[in-house]
């Protein structure tokens, strides 16, 4: 079998899922297109296939990629853009701007791990950089919902700890593949230190777990597990008796209902959203989930489940966890340390910042401000999202040009032709 | 290289069991607290849809219609004073009463739990939707009575159900208001009308707790029946002193019983015996018990949201846990779950769940919902159960429960005086029921600053009873 037609059978699949894909989105915008009656939503019916075709399709032409997790990821962030559409067009047409600039940065950052050979002077780029970005919100910076960890720039804001996260992971992943055990202990400190400082205590949370596992992957110890717990234990204590807006949330996770139009009302006009989805939804366009506070950025999944349905909703953590575990197979299959610490990383952060946001929305856990990936609103989260996805990517054409050249030299024993 | 995959499939499992435990997190809260969600007051999207469907009405267990739906308003009944007296179990069409039936049964009341043929034929026919028909268990003249003669201008709340089956024939709440006219005096009476003190009031339960804490006795202590106590009126613990009902040691005044065994003094309803029962039972058997009665539950009933009862769980001094056992310090019940405990002494010692829902029928004739009965707990043994029955009976007989004695008829009871904070006045309470194969009706009393329980609750329900039994019950 030549390799073209090889290549053309293993796609098939790929090609009628990424057909569905499209479909399910056009018909989505074209229903609200004909309920509203407004141009912009004919022309999302149009540009919102036309970025996933780009995302999945075009990418696996410049670079072999894996294309199951390429049309899961389109298919989420696709879903983020319906659905804030759906409820504040503005927001919906904003989000698909920033899902067309995250793909070309997704394109980008595979690049970036593809072809860089010496990450060395970069790492220590990254984290003087990184250092850098999560001073400013300190220096510059406004403060919401009792975090201060936004800064804005010539009328852009963003928030930089999003952005951070891509260099914490690429600088990790390559401290421990050099067994610099201390730098990396020194430099997520450092980065957490910051993060406590901006009270952003969530995503310090996030950051604080996915250098854990990543330690955790490089070094298997268990005294290490034992000490992480202890220690993460103690930074949730100490953010608890230190910061009143944590204490606060805790009191409205543990019972939400004892102040249901105050304090605890995002909480319980979630789920009561998510009951009055039951399991069917109650059809898109069709909802009222817009009485959540922060619906379309904290609670994008709650709306999800109202318009969607609990089936659907179930659908959805699939997805992720697919994405996930194709993640870790990425990493299984890498060559080098490096690369390999890198994609359990990058599958880490999704599955954990999946997990503390769904979780605070269906009162698992407390809520936490992060966002949820690929789906929430907003242009940094949504770039730092497909980002990683990106270095997955890059990870995954590199095991792919791996497997090529073992071919190549199973089939010619090792001499070129 | 090998280290690290096995590590990262490690990760991997790991990553896989938050997900499964986000999705059986979900699965399990919403399956069991669900319905209370919906029926929240704060359920906007209910009400927007409660718009396009002409709402079911609301019957009693005789069929008198409480609720109904004319020309796109919610009506009630015609009669101001019947109206009022069911006004908590019934609710309003403005939610103001929470977890009543037209905010509990909302699911079934504006066509919630239509199967998808039933709303397409609706549509087709172009039809509006309409909800299903609620029977609910009250008797509204029984409650028409309980509102006439419970003491006017008091704060209270009246209970009575069937011990056997768990059907609550009423739940009262005083004072009340009339839905069809809710005006901003009734919005702004710091008495709440709106709150319904039967099923969410927690108070503190007095002397009707004795019965709890006799239960823990005769469970734990062996011999207890015939060992004798010697009351001298006043208990000193630590810097708490235990005094029973009528000692005012500013005047000089102290009741003393003198030598008595656990039955006189449950019959007389003496602290100083009940305290010393509970130092001797222990802060960790007292409570084991009262949480086999249901205190510290979270009570999941599936047709009525009762407020849980708490029996504290910190570790308490001696003067604490003594008043405890005589239903001071700390405890709080609703009087539903105090007459669910009535109940279950009356039941041989088998407490059922309460029901508020007879049945939910689609205006097409055909049954939506019925439930059957169900045993929530069995708190107390037979024996047990009729040792206390005796114990309850004596009461009413020849102890502080007299005046609920009803010639020819087997009343038991337990009064209660609960005091408020260390103000002067109680609570009154009384809890009793029937012992009749025939009339298996226990009731709960509670009248907020009333007096005592013996004078003042203990005559409202002989009048309850013999009603009860004037009118075929």
């Amino acid at each position: 079998m030549s390799e073209k037609s090889l290549k053309r059978a293993r796609l098939e699949p790929g090609r009628a899922m990424l057909l569905a894909v499209m479909a399910f989105f056009f018909l989505g915008f074209f229903l609200l297109a004909m309920k509203d009656g407004k141009w912009e939503s004919f022309a999302l019916s149009l540009i919102v296939p036309a970025i996933i075709f780009v995302g999945t399709a075009g990418i696996s032409r410049l670079f072999p990629s894996d294309r199951l997790l390429l049309s899961l990821t389109n298919f989420l962030c696709a879903l983020g853009v319906l659905v804030l559409y759906r409820l504040s067009p503005q927001r919906g047409l904003a989000q698909a701007f920033n899902y067309g600039v995250g793909v070309g940065c997704m394109i980008l950052c595979t690049f970036l791990v593809r072809y860089i050979a010496h990450w060395k002077w970069l790492t220590g780029l990254m984290m003087l950089g990184s250092m850098g970005l999560l001073s400013l919100p300190l220096l510059i910076g406004s403060e919401t919902n009792g975090a201060k960890n936004w800064i804005s720039i010539a009328g852009y804001s963003m928030q930089p700890s999003e952005i951070v996260k891509l260099a914490l992971l690429l600088c990790v992943a390559y401290l421990l593949s050099q067994r610099k055990t201390v730098w990396t202990v020194l430099f997520s400190g450092a980065c957490l230190m910051l993060l406590m400082l901006q009270k952003d205590l969530g995503t310090a949370l996030l950051y604080f777990c996915v250098v854990f596992v990543m330690l955790y992957a490089a070094t298997g110890s268990l005294p290490l597990v034992i000490a992480g717990v202890i220690g993460g234990a103690g930074a949730a204590w100490a953010g608890y008796t230190l910061f009143a807006h944590v204490k606060r949330r805790v009191a409205i996770w543990l019972n939400p209902w004892a102040d249901m139009s105050g304090a605890g009302y995002q909480i319980v006009q979630s789920l009561i959203a998510i009951v009055n989805g039951s399991f069917w939804g109650v059809g898109l366009g069709l909802g009222n989930a817009s009485v959540i506070p922060e619906y379309y950025n904290d609670f994008i999944f709650s709306v999800i489940l109202h318009e969607f349905g609990m089936v659907f909703g179930l659908i959805v953590l699939c997805m992720y966890l697919f994405i996930i575990i194709r993640g870790v197979m990425i990493a299984q299959r890498s060559r080098t340390v490096f690369h390999s610490l890198l994609a359990i990383g990058c599958s880490a952060l999704i599955a954990l910042q999946t997990f503390v946001i769904i979780g605070g929305n269906i009162k698992l856990i407390p809520l936490t401000g992060v966002t949820l990936p690929f789906i929430s609103y907003g242009g940094t989260s949504m770039v730092a999202s497909l980002c990683v996805i990106g270095l997955l990517q890059g990870v995954a054409s590199r095991n792919a040009a791996g497997v090529t050249a073992d071919r190549e030299l199973a089939m010619y024993g090792g001499e070129q032709p | 290289m090998k280290h690290l995959q096995k590590n990262i499939r490690r990760i991997a499992i790991l990553l896989c069991a938050l997900f499964v435990l986000l999705a059986s997190y979900g699965a399990y809260s919403i399956s069991t607290y669900g319905n209370r969600w919906f029926a929240s007051s704060a359920n906007t999207f209910a009400r927007a849809k409660k718009k396009d469907v002409i709402a079911g009405s609301i019957l009693d267990r005789n069929g008198v219609v409480l609720a109904a739906s004319e020309n796109g308003s919610r009506v009630y009944q015609e009669d101001l004073a019947a109206r009022k007296a069911v006004v908590h179990a019934v609710g309003d069409s403005m939610n103001n009463v929470n977890n009543s039936a037209e905010s509990f049964f909302a699911t079934y009341l504006y066509g919630f739990e239509m199967s998808f043929l039933e709303r397409a034929g609706c549509a087709l026919k172009g039809e509006a939707r309409r909800g299903d028909t609620v029977q609910l268990t009250i008797d509204s003249r029984l409650a028409s009575y309980v509102a006439s003669i419970f003491p006017s201008g008091k704060a209270g709340a009246v209970v009575v159900m069937n011990y056997k089956t768990g059907e609550v024939l009423t739940e009262q709440s005083f004072p009340n208001f009339d839905p069809m006219n809710i005006t901003s005096a009734v919005r702004s009476d710091p008495q709440k009308p709106f709150f319904n003190r039967a099923i969410q009031g927690l108070y503190t339960p007095g002397s009707t707790f004795k019965i709890v804490t006799a239960a823990s006795a005769l469970e734990n202590l062996a011999d207890i029946e015939s060992l004798s106590f010697n009351c001298t009126g006043i208990l000193q613990l630590g810097e708490r002193m235990i005094t029973d009902a009528g000692t005012n040691l500013a005047e000089g005044k102290i009741t003393q019983h003198g030598d008595l065994n656990l039955k006189k003094a449950f019959q007389v309803s003496c602290n100083n015996t009940f305290a010393r029962v509970a130092l001797q039972l222990g802060d960790q058997r007292l409570r084991k018990t009262a949480e086999q009665f249901g205190f510290n539950d979270n009570f999941l009933f599936r047709d009525i949201v009762v407020e849980n009862s708490s029996y504290p769980t910190a570790n308490r001094n001696e003067g604490e846990i003594a008043w405890t056992g005589a239903g001071q310090s700390a405890l709080s019940v609703s009087p539903l779950h105090m007459c669910m405990i009535a109940s279950a002494v009356a039941n041989q010692g088998v407490m059922m769940e309460p029901r508020m829902l007879l049945a939910a029928t689609a205006h097409t004739g055909s049954q939506r919902a019925a439930f059957s009965t169900r045993v929530y707990k069995t708190p107390l043994t037979k024996e047990r159960a009729a040792v206390l029955k005796d114990y309850m009976r004596a009461v009413v007989t020849s102890g502080t429960g007299a005046a609920a004695q009803l010639s020819g008829i087997k009343v038991c009871g337990k009064t209660g005086s609960a005091e408020i904070d260390t103000q002067e006045n109680t609570n009154a309470w009384f809890v009793g029921f029937l012992d009749e194969e025939s009339s298996p009706y226990a009731l709960s009393i509670v009248v907020e600053d009333g007096g005592g329980g013996g004078s003042v609750a203990a005559p409202i329900a002989r009048q309850i009873l013999s009603w009860l039994l004037d009118h075929g019950y």
